[in-house]
């Protein structure tokens, strides 16, 4: 029996993968480009739903996609064609990056799809001296105060106290040194606060390392009490040395240039009044 | 009995800032503080020097006596040995053996 013809790009794609799929290109309207932090990339999906959905999450932070970084989303078992400068595994989801492209397995809802941009973007921040914190940032006057704390510090609480319209994001701050100062940039990571975040980059006025209290009062930190306090608050998922010695250099220049306090607060909108004092 | 040098980990990630240094394991993520003096002790390990030789520049810098910088450089180095932060370097106490 003479063997069912096989179309030849079908056959081309089945013998070499996901590097003949980047190769031929998936279909314009199945892509993304997106600017976090003034890194541009384009997600290249392979289902229909994630795009809608991740057009509709990332709807604030599209952009042109002149020198993006590719993501190709998929479950291609073919490994990247390049060298893996990066890998993290998170639940079923993995992200890996090459020098000129990245890829994501896994992703099998927009939740997803945020973890491993997150993922991905601590690892781009660094040589481009930036780094994600788990902080609330509230913008006052043109400047940008970024509020920080694990989980139930009361990074939300801020957010929920302060006026409409001013919050950058209630979950995930991006912090960025350019033009000689160091900026907060919008993230479309939020939390509890559900706000969708705003693409913007404003200086930062000052961190707030968050800590309940009976009173409201600041405490300014020294640079080594900054960066201890700066650290539990880190996103960071690279292992490898050069990239935490990046991470270091990058934090102590943030530690020394950017006035970092510790907030006593007592849950309520009364602190603001301390921070302008 | 010849003390040996004493050397950084090289697996991990260090910096000082305002003469304290911080360290991070890059496999675990575990964060070490060191304080003023202990920072002072890893400073000075490079790799060639000994407990003995760095204990006398504490003892300098501190201006404490000899013995006494000697029994605290001996404590912080088991104690940072411990923790897998400083190692003895072997090559070079082979080298003064030979």
């Amino acid at each position: 029996m003479r063997p069912a013809v096989i179309p030849p790009q079908r056959r081309v794609r089945e013998e070499t993968g996901w590097a003949e799929r980047r190769a031929l290109r998936l279909p314009a309207d199945r892509q993304l480009s997106i600017a976090i932090g003034q890194i541009p990339f384009t997600l290249h999906f392979s289902e229909d739903h994630l795009l809608d959905k991740a057009g509709q999450r990332y709807a604030r932070f599209r952009c042109c996609d002149g020198k993006a970084l590719p993501i190709f989303l998929g479950s291609d078992p073919s490994p990247l064609p390049d060298a893996i400068r990066f890998a993290y595994a998170l639940d079923d989801a993995s992200v890996r990056l090459g020098s000129d492209a990245a890829h994501f397995r896994g992703v099998r809802h927009e939740y997803a799809l945020d973890s491993l941009i997150r993922v991905l973007l601590s690892v781009l921040l660094l040589p481009r001296r930036g780094f994600l914190l788990h902080a609330a940032t509230v913008v006052r006057e043109g400047r940008a105060y970024v509020f920080t704390g694990r989980s139930g510090a009361g990074k939300s609480t801020v957010a929920s106290l302060s006026p409409p319209g001013s919050v950058l994001t209630d979950e995930i701050s991006l912090l960025r040194f350019s033009e000689d100062a160091w900026h907060a940039h919008g993230t479309p990571f939020w939390g509890e606060f559900r706000a969708e975040g705003a693409n913007r980059k404003v200086p930062v006025a000052g961190i707030y390392s968050l800590v309940q209290a009976p009173e409201d009062r600041v405490e300014q930190l020294s640079a080594k009490e900054a960066l201890r306090a700066l650290l539990p608050n880190i996103l960071f998922f690279a292992s490898s040395k050069p990239e935490t010695e990046a991470l270091l250099s990058v934090l102590s220049a943030a530690a020394e240039k950017v006035p970092v306090y510790r907030l006593y607060f007592r849950r309520h909108a009364g602190f603001w009044e301390v921070i302008s004092a | 009995m010849t003390e040996p040098r004493l050397v950084h980990n090289p697996l991990l990630a260090w910096r000082a800032i305002e003469g304290e240094v911080v360290i991070i394991s890059p496999e675990d993520s575990v964060v070490h503080e060191l304080n003023a003096t202990a920072s002072f002790v890893w400073m000075q390990a490079n790799g060639e020097r000994t407990p003995e030789e760095i204990a006398v520049l504490l003892a300098a810098e501190y201006e404490v006596a000899p013995e006494e910088a000697l029994a605290d450089t001996r404590e912080l180095v088991a104690h940072l040995e411990a923790k897998r932060l400083l190692l003895s370097s072997p090559a070079a106490e082979g080298s003064r053996h030979g």
